[in-house]
């Protein structure tokens, strides 16, 4: 006891001894610590913390991953659920197909009632078939049905997000199911080993010309009036593809009438694809998607139509941007996946990948590079124009025409035209001084003066008015600046150098000269060529100062010095000397940047040189007349080449390619695009044609 | 510069090349006009009409069987604008604002600029111009006239008007600016022509031809505005 007591004692005093021990153990091991000293403790806490801080992170990263990972799982397990439901409701849509057409057999047997030739989407058809059951059985189910159809349209709408992925991993489980290789031929498709696909040539085969039975009998008067306002309503929306496909009308036959659902869901589909279309895209894409959903429902009719109409369909791409039509092509999926079952499913699947693979075509075709399309047309010319010239800041432009005047155009005033295809301007101000034709212009890097050429062997330097002028001002002469007569025949070439202001020209007298247009002594040199003859275009060297190149009726360019006034460099065509005519340079032009000269030949080549050799660099047969005129655009990447086959192309400089033809203007006599040009600061390009227009292309 | 390959035939290239002299312009054999398949085929036999003889007036206004009679009164009046522009250029040296305050021709009447909102007082150089360059907006309007081969019947009213405004410029150039008037008109013959077009295709009355252009019709009428 003593003893316990002692224990106990002793326990309690040891208890305090341990507890003290305790906490000389603590203090032993506060004392180690003490012993390291408090900056040691601090680091210790320190380090701790930083450890517990670096799992915390690492703990967060651990859970954002779990509930993305958790997120995906549910979507597709969702995505699986839908999955199920389709082929839930494909069975119940074969089952009632095949009922269907027992009931057909057996009506037809009876003869058969006509229906409005109105054309309706076979998607209708399909919903209405699986209406037609569910009608005829339960009308109950229907509504679910039809709830559930719209419930599910709702989620695929919030799965924005997984909607293609869901869409392309259900689509091949699907076509794996049934064993569906992915073809583009509709034909093949329907002509498929697939019970499907036989199915839908007997439904086919079945509805021609035939009224589909089904069409009253059941309803109710309330679904028949229903039917009747999304028929409306339908109609409404697919009132533009009334001039297609005539088949379509047998599978419309089959249809019966549209039902509610079915168009219903059409409609959402029209809308959904609107709604998108409008939050994704531009307007144009709207009517694009429209058209793919149609697209879609053509596929369950005839197979021939249906290439017809991607085609065109592939056609109409040409303008949207890649993203868009995926999208919505993904919904369309669903919803025609939701609505339309069975083998509508199936066809559908497949031109969904024809679309998607035209659309990628497309739209990579459109990756690189901009479409050019007509936007203005400048009409008041009565004859040719001959040369056109770009502001260098602003939306105007000048144009030089054979009726001996020029024009100055802005962009911004274009009169409101019915037709909306191109929009008309009317010119500013007519420059009248030429008594001849006008041949060529060039304008100052600043804007503020032009400079013209003409027949008369006059060049006019002239003032250009503000673009905002009232075209019906009061005259005033000293627009005309200066008048620079030194040529004794007709001018047709006229270059300008910002950097010294010196303008160049060329004439049919045979001499090349060099103007100062804004000093006393105007003329600076003449360059003149004995062997060559008649110089037909000029061009300053843009990449080295002091070079001028001349191309000469004998089709051999020179490079002249122009202090020397001496030929430097020869850039030789190789070529027999007959047929001279033939060869003529029409055009030279020097690129901005590189020493390249480039020129236009009268037998359809365009020709590459290099300044520093003079070696022709390349050679390429650009069009399939003459090649009259050729601009490089302002970063020397793009050159647009026009000629009098009234085609204008736009070239790629780096491998020479064409990216873009443009047919534009009508020929008089033998001559139809004259000139060519960019804007050097805006996306512009503009030709001017034989026919008295000058076109503005953006 | 015409370009006639003797050796390969027949084929001749209507073109005007760069380097083309002043006096080879436009110099190539003539076509008929039944050979002519572009949609500006009246203007290109008109010009051609005119290259070789301007001064043959009858036969530059004969109109072709087959051709349809508005395109032709337009395709004329398209050139007989293109030609007054001539005439304007040699104005605009004589012509000022200072001497010609308004358009005038004989001194009973003043003609007001139509091209303005409200009809306006031009100076004569202005109306000059202001008259061309509506002309050359009415006759290029894709509004009015939409094609080169076909006139729509409402807008053959429009001729008359153009016409009548045009002649003006004649008229105050005989009577104000004799000389240029007379320089013009020797190397032209435009107003004589003009004035027989008018006359035939009875697009102005007969008391605004007031030019005496011709020997019998000396008519003094007055002018109206």
């Amino acid at each position: 006891m003593e003893d316990n007591t002692l224990n106990h004692q002793n326990g309690a005093q040891i208890g305090p001894q341990t507890v003290s021990v305790t906490n000389n153990k603590q203090n032993e091991e506060t004392n180690p610590k003490a012993q390291y000293s408090i900056p040691g403790i601090l680091h210790f806490i320190q380090h701790e913390w930083a450890r517990f801080e670096l799992e915390r992170s690492q703990w967060e990263v651990d859970r954002a991953e779990l509930q993305a990972r958790i997120a995906f799982l549910q979507g597709e397990r969702k995505g699986q659920e839908n999955l199920k439901n389709d082929l839930v409701r494909r069975i119940k849509m074969l089952e009632y197909a095949l009922k269907q057409e027992r009931g057909k057999f057996h009506k037809l047997k009876y003869g058969t009632e006509l229906q409005q030739g109105d054309m309706k989407p076979p998607i209708i058809d399909e919903s209405s078939e699986t209406q037609m059951d569910i009608d005829q059985s339960y009308v109950a189910v229907s509504n679910s049905t039809w709830k559930q159809g719209r419930q599910l349209l709702r989620q695929y709408l919030q799965e924005i997000g997984y909607t293609d992925r869901i869409i392309d991993v259900r689509s091949t489980r699907v076509r794996a199911l049934l064993g569906l290789n992915n073809n583009t031929e509709p034909e093949e498709n329907h002509n498929g080993s697939s019970v499907n696909g036989n199915e839908s040539n007997k439904r086919a085969s079945e509805t021609q010309g035939r009224r589909t039975p089904a069409k009253k009998p059941q309803p109710s008067s309330l679904a028949e009036a229903m039917m009747l306002d999304t028929e409306a309503a339908v109609m409404a929306n697919l009132d533009f593809l009334s001039n297609a496909d005539v088949d379509m009308e047998d599978d419309d036959d089959m249809s019966d009438d549209v039902d509610i659902e079915p168009s219903d869901d059409l409609d959402d589909d029209v809308k959904v694809v609107k709604r998108k279309g409008k939050l994704d895209s531009l307007g144009d894409d709207v009517d694009a998607e429209a058209m793919e959903v149609l697209n879609e429902l053509n596929l369950l009719s005839e197979s021939g139509e249906r290439q017809e109409f991607k085609n065109e369909h592939s056609e109409w791409k040409k303008g949207f941007q890649s993203g868009v039509p995926k999208r919505p092509l993904g919904l369309n999926d669903d919803d025609n996946i939701d609505s339309a079952l069975g083998l509508g499913e199936l066809a559908q699947l497949t031109v969904n990948n024809d679309a998607e693979t035209t659309y990628d075509i497309a739209s990579s075709k459109e990756a690189f590079r901009k479409t050019w399309n007509a936007k203005y047309t400048l009409r008041s010319h009565f004859d040719g124009v001959r040369a056109l010239v770009f502001h260098p800041n602003e939306p105007v432009l000048i144009t030089a025409s054979e009726d001996h005047t020029l024009k100055l155009w802005n962009l911004q005033k274009t009169v409101p035209a019915k037709k909306s295809a191109s929009l008309d301007v009317e010119p500013l101000y007519t420059f009248r001084s030429h008594t001849g034709p006008v041949l060529c212009l060039a304008i100052s890097g600043t804007g503020e003066h032009c400079y013209s050429g003409g027949l008369d062997g006059v060049i006019n330097c002239w003032n250009i008015p503000n673009s905002n002028i009232d075209p019906y001002d009061l005259f005033e002469p000293d627009v005309l600046n200066t008048t620079l007569q030194g040529h004794s025949d007709a001018v047709w070439g006229l270059s300008f150098l910002n950097s010294k202001q010196h303008l160049l020209s060329c004439s049919a007298d045979g001499t090349v000269k060099i103007w100062a247009p804004h000093n006393k002594v105007q003329l600076l040199n003449t360059f003149t060529s004995e062997a060559d003859g008649i110089p037909s275009s000029v061009d300053f060297v843009r990449d080295e100062p002091n070079r001028i190149v001349a191309a000469f009726a004998s089709s051999h360019c020179l490079v002249f010095d122009t202090e020397t006034a001496k030929p430097i460099m020869r850039l030789e065509s190789s070529q027999e000397s007959v047929n001279l005519n033939n060869k003529q340079i029409n055009r030279i032009v020097c690129h901005p940047t590189l020493p390249l000269t480039i020129t236009a030949h009268e037998d359809r080549h365009v020709r590459f040189w290099d300044n520093h050799t003079g070696k022709m660099v390349h050679s390429m047969v650009a069009h399939l007349d003459a090649v009259t005129s050729l601009a490089v655009d302002p970063n020397g990447l793009y050159l647009l080449s026009g000629s009098h086959d009234c085609s204008i192309r736009l070239w790629h400089l780096d491998n020479k390619t064409c990216v873009q033809e443009i047919t534009a203007h009508r020929k008089k006599f033998h001559e139809s695009i004259l000139d060519v040009t960019f804007h050097p600061t805006r996306p512009y390009i503009a030709s001017a044609g034989a026919d008295g227009l000058a076109k503005v292309f953006v | 510069m015409s370009k006639m390959k003797m050796a390969d035939g027949s084929t001749v290239v209507r073109r005007n090349r760069p380097g083309t002299k002043a006096k080879d312009f436009c110099r190539w054999p003539d076509e008929p006009f039944e050979e002519m398949d572009s949609t500006l085929a009246v203007q290109q036999y008109i010009q051609q009409l005119i290259r070789h003889n301007p001064a043959n007036i009858d036969l530059i206004l004969k109109m072709p069987e087959s051709q349809d009679e508005g395109v032709w009164k337009y395709e004329h009046l398209r050139q007989f604008c293109m030609e007054l522009n001539g005439l304007a250029v040699r104005l605009q040296g004589e012509c000022h604002p200072e001497t010609c305050t308004q358009m005038t021709a004989t001194e009973q009447w003043i003609f007001l600029c139509a091209a303005h909102k409200t009809p306006k007082e031009c100076p004569a150089i202005d109306y000059t111009r202001h008259t061309l360059d509506g002309a050359a907006c009415l006759l290029n309007s894709n509004k009015y006239f939409p094609s080169r081969v076909s006139i729509k019947e409402s807008s053959v009213a429009k001729l008359g008007s153009v016409c009548r405004r045009v002649y003006r410029i004649f008229s105050h150039a005989y009577f104000h600016h004799r000389s240029i008037f007379d320089e013009f008109e020797n190397e032209t013959c435009l107003c004589k022509r003009f004035t027989q077009f008018v006359t035939k295709y009875n697009l102005m009355s007969k008391d605004n031809l007031i030019v005496p252009i011709l020997e019998d019709e000396n008519t003094p009428g007055e002018s109206e505005a």
